[in-house]
């Protein structure tokens, strides 16, 4: 191999290795630096042939780019990835041919599925950017001009009448884009790119802004794209999963199955993990059955029911253990005299993720001891990390291999979702690959949930009417317990649950104030976060009880459901509309131009509430609207619920729902408007029908009867308004927010209608009946 | 032992009668896109046509399929193009209008329930080729077992692309 030929843009590096005989390409590598710092795993879990290099240009112009986010289905890493890089890099959107996802072994960066268009994006962009300058220093040596003449448009290098295109100008040659990060790939965040090269200013934007298709959707739709649960290996058998009888209990004596009726199925025990294999999948489904029936468990009992849940949130938590976190916006003295106070407590139950597609891990764990985990995570390389904790191996022997699956809203944002670790435990065991499904009833009963909260909100009014305190605090244990559930039944190493004394910040169990302040027209602002532990978790013998993970919007969606719902019942004491009451306290403009748009679109009639119809006894149905706002992630979002409530049989139908968003930047419309949409359908879902069932032992929502959802046949019309500002440089997310938007604005609809408060979800009839009678809910 | 004719192909099948086709079809026979959802039968994931006829495979045991053919969303664009009577030469490649409608209004989210969709959306179009809102609607609610569930919440998306399916149906029949 010939010396280097290097030159140097801007902080990354471009290294010539080698000329070749055919093909060439100029692949983009994590900083030198970093990749000593990952020691053995750079060398030899990445094939040196296939560097695991951000983006990729090839001989024949096409373009990869890898990335090691997942898609859930929000199409961001298929669309706006890809547009992004064809932006800053000065390629067309086609010329991006492939995008490798996810995999640890295939691509560079690590982290979670998160924040997808904040930090992801932008490393993403930086590369790009990168690539492009290197590029340019690259021809404008080759046609010796300076390189202020060079420019790159459409793959197309020109200066003055001579072209070449990025094909041809790595052609034949071996090179290499050296970029500068920070970070880890198996840290929770993952890589970042350091430096700043020069990024498009968004005025030039052409890509960017565009309605490209999802490439992901064709396989999905032709049935040619293998998805996590259709993974099969040569030698693979099936296991079921029989999970303890309760979320404490230890296991006593394993039973057995039926070696008459499933004669090729074997129970498998390690510590409290006990399993059902066979060659066959359905002798394994029908065998767990007798497994589960034959083995005996300790009792326990740990848990308040959810039927007691606020009262014991209320009465028996301390919330002394865990230190109150202030929020930002704190200002002023939010105990100043007022001359009317709107005081409520809102509550949230815990709710499911609930994926469609319960768990479901291939794991192979080879006689080298060399582990792959074939899964669907929202972050493959901290799950690695996990699993080696598990093993008690180095990171490098485990790989971590993603497939499409079903979405789950944030339940894997931390590596596992349920089944992974416990696929390879059993694989070691069995010393051959093992799929482990879990059944409907394992996810609903043995994965994480969303965190249950309440809130004490207090809104003090002047005699006019405008408010000059406002005062929240918020309590809830934590949301991001990344224990891999199979390693804690087996007793093998973990992290720690979350607790204070967990050195990770996202681990601890501090209830930060994630909702950001939006109303800066108050002078008094005093908000609290309250945590506590995850409840059961400490009392169960085997350290599981309740366990929480992050869910769409998490802790914004607990704090912002009790801040909004009080706007709009404070509004009502103002006697002014609640729409325009929001006008007159938010102190951004975005905020006001928002508002005004959601008036406007959403047909709203400007009036205080109650409605002048509103009623709660009787007969019939009565009807109402609300309004809820929100800051996520620089994007800014309105939304209005109406809805019809059938005060005979306490049905709330929620007829129509309009969502404004503002984030700055949009990507792709028609992508975020789909994203927009179902995350609006899947708020109403929550806001409701969910809420999940306990008793004092665990859970007690096992299916879709038992955690009901929102129905085709229960959808309202929903309208998004997509109202792009680009001037302000930066994006905003994507659907996680309209999410959370619906529970409060149909809650404020609710009270509109019938002029009582509800303060709590789901609004099921059997909570609607107490509300609408004044009884506690 | 028995043969059952899955997506115009007649299959022997070792699987004993009892079990669920949707086991038959994955792990036998390869065809992967009814995927287990629940096993209850209350969500629609692995739903496939019985003589065009929406059934769900995680509880049909391959007894009761006897000689009726099964379904699935590998099977709709020969399905679409023996109704059609399509040349061999246009059938090839050729997507079934459901199938061309979801990916034309960028309908899935994740996408898991989405065959189950196309598969109940094929069977309503087969019988009733310009449902209004409220037919669509109806036949993904209350017509069968059991809603098909979306969690992601596609709905809206649905209701779009099975309009979209019904437009494509009519100018495919129009040829």
């Amino acid at each position: 191999m010939n010396a280097p030929d290097t030159v140097q843009p801007v902080s990354a590096v471009l290294s010539r290795r080698g000329f070749l005989a055919a093909g060439g390409s100029l692949v983009v590598v994590l900083g030198l630096e970093s990749v000593q710092a990952q020691s053995k795993a750079a060398s030899t879990s990445l094939d040196a042939k296939q560097p695991a290099s951000w983006i990729e240009i090839h001989a024949d112009n096409t373009v990869w780019i890898r990335t090691g986010k997942c898609d859930f289905g929000q199409s961001s890493i298929f669309t706006a990835y890809r547009q992004a890089v064809a932006e800053e890099l000065g390629v067309t959107f086609e010329a991006i041919t492939e995008v490798v996802t996810g995999d640890t072994d295939r691509t560079p960066d690590g982290g979670g599925t998160f924040g997808l268009l904040r930090t992801n994006l932008l490393n993403l962009r930086k590369a790009a950017a990168y690539t492009r300058e290197a590029v340019l220093d690259l021809a404008a040596a080759k046609f010796s001009v300076p390189r202020s003449d060079v420019k790159l448009e459409d793959g197309v290098v020109t200066a003055g009448a001579r072209s070449i295109t990025l094909g041809e100008l790595v052609a034949g040659q071996d090179l290499r884009l050296t970029i500068p990060v920070s970070g880890r790939a198996t840290d929770f965040m993952g890589v970042q790119v350091q430096g700043n090269p020069p990024l498009k200013p968004p005025s030039s934007y052409r890509i960017v802004g565009k309605s490209y298709r999802n490439s992901i959707i064709p396989p999905k739709i032709d049935g040619t794209l293998t998805w996590v649960g259709d993974v099969k290996l040569p030698g693979m058998w099936h296991a079921r999963v029989v999970h303890p009888r309760t979320l404490g209990s230890k296991l006593v004596t394993a039973g057995t199955v039926d070696a008459k009726a499933y004669p090729t199925a074997r129970v498998v025990v390690i510590g409290n993990l006990v399993a059902v294999v066979s060659p066959n999948e359905w002798e394994a489904v029908q065998a767990v059955s007798g497994l589960a029936g034959t083995t005996r468990w300790s009792d326990w009992k740990g848990l308040p029911g959810h039927g007691k849940l606020l009262d014991h949130l209320q009465r028996k938590v301390d919330w002394k253990e865990i230190e109150v976190a202030p929020g930002a916006a704190n200002k002023g003295d939010a105990g100043v005299a007022s001359a009317r106070t709107h005081a409520g407590t809102y509550f949230m139950p815990y709710l499911k993720h609930a994926p469609i597609g319960p768990t479901v891990s291939v794991g192979d764990v080879k006689p080298d001891g060399s582990v792959t985990v074939h899964t669907h995570s929202q972050n493959p390389q901290y799950l690695r990390g996990l699993l080696a904790k598990m093993l008690g191996k180095s990171e490098d022997d485990v790989v971590v291999r993603t497939y499409a699956g079903p979405g789950h809203y944030g339940r894997s944002n931390g590596g596992n979702a349920g089944s992974e670790d416990e696929a390879v435990l059993l694989s070691r065991e069995l010393g051959r690959p093992v799929r482990v499904q879990w059944m409907r009833a394992d996810d609903m009963q043995w994965s994480t949930q969303s965190s249950t909260s309440y809130a004490d909100i207090r809104i003090g009014l002047d005699e006019s009417g405008r408010i000059v305190s406002y005062k929240a605090d918020h309590r809830g244990p934590p949301m991001q317990d990344d224990r891999p559930i199979g390693a804690v039944l087996a007793g093998l190493p973990t992290i720690e649950p979350p607790g204070p004394k967990n050195p990770f910040p996202l681990h601890g169990a501090r209830n930060n104030i994630a909702d950001r302040w939006i109303y800066g027209a108050i002078d008094n602002v005093s908000e609290h976060g309250h945590g506590t532990f995850q409840l059961g978790q400490r009392e169960s013998p085997i350290a599981v009880g309740l366990r929480d993970h992050s869910m769409r919007t998490p802790a914004q969606f607990q704090q912002n459901f009790p801040r909004e719902t009080a706007m709009s019942e404070a509004a009502a004491l103002a006697r002014a509309d609640a729409l325009q009451f929001r006008l007159d306290h938010v102190g951004e403009e975005r905020f006001k131009a928002i508002l005004l748009r959601l008036r406007e679109e959403s047909g709203w009639n400007t009036r205080p509430s109650p409605a002048p119809t509103a009623r709660a006894a009787g007969k019939g149905v009565v009807r109402g609207r609300g309004v809820s706002l929100m800051l996520r992630d620089n994007g800014y979002w309105a939304c209005a619920a109406h809805v019809a409530v059938d005060l005979s049989t306490g049905v709330v139908k929620v007829e129509r729902i309009t969502t404004v968003v503002d984030p700055g930047i949009v990507v792709n419309p028609l992508q975020l408007r789909r994203q927009a949409e179902a995350g609006s359908l899947m708020g109403v879902s929550e806001a409701l029908r969910e809420e999940v069932a306990f008793d004092e032992s665990g859970i007690t929502s096992v299916d879709w009867s038992t955690y009901p959802i929102l129905t085709m046949g229960e959808m309202p019309e929903v309208k998004i308004v997509i109202a792009p500002r680009p001037e302000v440089g930066n994006y905003g997310q994507g659907s996680e927010s309209a999410n959370a938007l619906a529970a409060p604005a149909i809650a404020a609809a609710f009270f509109d209608a019938t002029g009582k408060p509800a303060r709590r979800i789901p609004l099921r009839p059997e909570y609607v009946k107490a509300m609408l009678a004044g009884r506690p809910a | 032992m028995q043969t059952i004719l899955v997506n115009g192909e007649s299959r022997r099948v070792e699987a004993s009668p009892e079990t669920p086709l949707l086991y038959v079809l994955r792990n036998e026979l390869g065809v992967m896109t009814p995927k287990f959802g629940c096993g209850l039968a209350q969500c629609g994931a692995c739903s496939v046509l019985l003589d065009g006829q929406e059934v769900r495979a995680c509880v049909t045991p391959i007894a009761a399929v006897g000689a009726k053919e099964v379904t699935t969303v590998e099977g709709l664009p020969a399905r679409w193009a023996s109704q059609q009577k399509l040349p061999a030469a246009s059938a090839a490649g050729t997507l079934h209008p459901v199938q061309q409608a979801w990916i034309d209004e960028q309908v899935p989210q994740c996408g898991i329930c989405q065959y189950g969709m196309m598969i109940k959306v094929t069977e309503l179009l087969e019988h009733n080729p310009k449902p209004s809102n409220e037919d669509v609607k109806a036949a993904l609610t209350t017509s069968g077992p059991s809603p098909h569930l979306c969690r992601c919440g596609s709905y809206a998306a649905i209701l779009e692309g099975a309009q979209r399916a019904a437009q494509l149906v009519a100018q495919g029949r129009g040829k």
